[in-house]
């Protein structure tokens, strides 16, 4: 079943400043169609005067993403919330493999003592072998 | 009205000289010297390193293949096998491993990588049979090539 890594967004905006215009629209229009199509994701409407508009986005694993929102319009700020809904919480960086396991070796790693025979093996004079 | 071209007397300051280099240095943090510093000369050992990385992956699949080889080559000599008897009679008993899988068989699977050995072996003599042979001794077994079609 599907687990939504997003678990709150905040919309941080101030009520009077030009460039939170998008984000005014954004609240006024698309903010509770958006909050009903995502029911898992709890999102936070604080408009604070001073403040540059911004949209923080915090995850399951802690970790909190801050998506400037100067100047962008209302349908800018719907799909980057829906992008934002849509990732992990995992950092976005190159990825070195595309593969991993926690146990690479099922019939024991190689050692340099693998392939050589042991004392039980060995057939001497006086050892037996098993 | 709106006034469309500023004033003589209105002049704009840059103010973000600070980020603008701090963009820069950030990748050449590791190097070594006053590349890491000094922005005049980090600029060009960093447009430099990004050159050499670009081609630098062209390079690496040849490095690692060459180092898939020579770990192949080893393991296989453990086993009494050289490598390219090793290789050419797996592909004739139509084991189409490529050389990553084998070498990390060959690390995490030793078991496994002295079964292909034993194969390769195996497959190697039934083709000295065949070609020195060339007499009424069956084929051999696992000389068989299987087609799909």
């Amino acid at each position: 079943r599907y687990v939504r890594q997003l678990q709150r967004l905040q919309l941080l905006f101030s009520p009077t400043s030009a460039d939170s215009r998008g984000a005014r629209q954004f609240v006024e229009e698309a903010a509770v169609d958006f909050a009903r199509q995502h029911p898992d994701v709890v999102l936070y409407v604080s408009p604070r005067s001073g403040r540059a508009p911004v949209l923080l986005a915090e995850y399951l694993n802690g970790t909190v993403r801050e998506e400037l929102i100067n100047s962008k319009t209302s349908e800018e700020i719907v799909q980057l919330a829906t992008k934002l809904a849509g990732q992990s919480g995992l950092d976005i960086i190159r990825i070195r493999k595309p593969f991993h396991t926690d146990n690479p070796s099922i019939q024991g790693q190689w050692h340099p003592l693998t392939n050589k025979p042991s004392a039980l093996t060995v057939q001497g004079p006086r050892l037996q072998p098993k | 009205m709106v006034l469309l071209s500023a004033p003589r007397w209105l002049r704009s300051r840059l103010t973000d000289r600070f980020w603008r280099v701090q963009e820069v240095l950030k990748y050449a943090r590791h190097f070594r010297g006053r590349k890491n510093r000094c922005y005049k000369l980090a600029v060009g050992s960093v447009r430099r390193a990004f050159v050499r990385s670009t081609k630098a992956r062209r390079e690496k699949k040849r490095f690692l293949r060459a180092l898939w080889i020579t770990r192949i080559e080893a393991a296989s000599l453990e086993h009494g096998l050289k490598y390219p008897a090793f290789i050419s009679n797996l592909l004739k008993s139509q084991v189409e491993l490529n050389r990553k899988v084998i070498a990390d068989l060959a690390i995490y699977e030793p078991k496994t990588f002295k079964s292909l050995a034993a194969l390769a072996q195996r497959r190697r003599q039934e083709g000295f049979l065949a070609a020195l042979g060339d007499g009424k001794e069956p084929e051999g077994i696992f000389s068989r090539m299987v087609r799909h079609y």
